[in-house]
């Protein structure tokens, strides 16, 4: 009898200082990443507050599967597989009230004061035209860091398609950077 | 869409050797992804400086893509979802500890049913089957050889309850006690036999057990005999005339009623 409730007793602590250390992964998780995935959620939907939607979605989730998170390093993409979901999900719910989005709302120029900005604002609209199969595999190289077969796995592609769509987004950036001369500058200063 | 992605696997080949890498190879391959450090990509940067300057272009270009893809991130945002998981978490603890109750409550009436049903329902289906059991049961409790004798006077007076008595002694009444006959308050009389003893059982009248005239099995038989308020049942061995018994029931017994 007493040595049930002790056992009882340690149980509980250990269950409590699972969830310590449950929460605490789950606090250092959000503090690294959380800018990254809603900067990979802002380009995904083109929506600051969709975007901020979705990492809360994806969060939540996360904090309900944390225990089958045994590779922290795997943290990252990890977070981005179940943002893209919760994505895709939304896509599903949403398919018969979704309107095209309309160029304009995609980017705010209120705050572009420096040249720097508006060179980045153009910049972001050139992203932003892109086909999202091509804008997606970019954001995940140059924003994310990961490597075409990284890259291949998340998006569940091979890699050669991977890697044509690569040349291909920067391709058309180029291009449209072309077309206008007067920002060729900002691409050689 | 197909229009854009209609030749995604022709791919950059970065597999030809070094020397001979054509300039078309190269731009494919340097545009997917301007910092490889494949071998063969640099080794064709070093062997041609305009090569080695588109290069670095494209890393210059990509910089300014990351910077440009660098949205700023709303400021509260991580405050936001540290106190969201902290509701929804304890909103989870709340819901299971509910739901463990909502079990445990479940299992208490399903086992009180279940100790319901076995307590209170018959698990004989006719009174000569009950009988039978029965008399088993206490088979030990009672010898043919006991030697207490129960009068008339005290058998009568249990007898009352049925509203009914006997005129004369049937035989040597050896017990004579109230007892549950499957659930109803019965009277259960042991007389002295020929080789054993023989049971007579007055029960009330009741639905739920079905009337049996006559019922046996390899060491015991039995007769019923129905009144208008009760059923009289005489068990006994093989050795006794169960016939001779119905008699001096049926010849002794009246009802007040």
């Amino acid at each position: 009898m007493f040595n049930k409730k002790n056992r009882n007793n340690s149980d509980n602590t250990q269950v409590s200082s699972n969830m310590a250390t449950k929460q605490v992964r789950y606090e250092a998780l959000v503090k690294a990443l959380h800018g990254d995935l809603y900067r990979y959620g802002y380009w995904l939907t083109h929506d600051k507050q969709v975007a901020e939607d979705l990492v809360q979605e994806t969060f939540l989730r996360a904090w309900r599967a944390l225990d089958s998170l045994k590779d922290e390093k795997a943290a990252k993409s990890w977070l981005i597989t179940i943002l893209r979901r919760e994505n895709a999900r939304r896509f599903e719910r949403k398919r018969f009230d979704m309107s095209e989005y309309e160029e304009a709302s995609i980017m705010d120029t209120q705050s572009t004061t420096t040249e720097q900005e508006i060179e980045n604002d153009w910049l972001r609209n050139k992203i932003a035209q892109l086909p999202p199969e091509y804008s997606e595999p970019l954001i995940l190289q140059v924003l994310g860091g990961y490597s075409g077969e990284d890259i291949a796995s998340m998006l569940d592609l091979n890699k050669n398609t991977v890697m044509t769509r690569l040349f291909r987004a920067r391709n058309q950036l180029k291009d449209a950077l072309e077309k206008e001369p007067e920002k060729m500058r900002f691409i050689h200063e | 869409m197909s229009k854009n992605t209609t030749s995604d696997n022709a791919t950059p080949k970065s597999t030809l050797s070094t020397s001979n890498m054509d300039d078309l190879t190269f731009r494919r391959s340097i545009y997917a992804d301007p910092n490889s450090q494949e071998t063969d990509i640099i080794a064709a940067q070093d062997a041609d400086p305009a090569k080695k300057q588109l290069a670095q272009e494209l890393c210059q270009f990509d910089e300014k893509i990351k910077q440009a893809m660098k949205v700023d991130v709303p400021e509260d945002l991580c405050d936001k979802l540290l106190l969201r998981q902290t509701f929804a978490s304890h909103r989870q603890e709340k819901r299971k500890s509910r739901i463990h109750l909502a079990l445990a409550a479940s299992v208490a009436i399903v086992a009180g049913l279940v100790v319901n049903y076995l307590q209170f329902s018959s698990s004989y289906n006719n009174l000569g089957d009950y009988a039978l059991a029965h008399v088993y049961h206490e088979q030990s409790a009672f010898s043919n050889n006991d030697n207490t004798r129960v009068n008339l006077a005290s058998l009568n007076k249990k007898m009352a309850t049925f509203s009914g008595s006997f005129t004369q002694p049937m035989g040597e009444l050896i017990s004579a006690d109230y007892c549950r006959f499957d659930g109803m308050k019965s009277l259960h009389l042991v007389f002295k036999g020929i080789t054993d003893t023989v049971t007579v059982f007055v029960i009330p009248k009741e639905e739920h057990l079905a009337f049996t005239s006559t019922f046996s099995d390899d060491n015991l038989q039995g007769e019923s005999l129905s009144f208008k308020h009760a059923n009289v049942l005489v068990v006994a061995d093989k050795n006794e005339s169960l016939s001779q018994w119905q008699r001096t029931v049926n010849d002794n017994i009246s009802w007040s009623i």
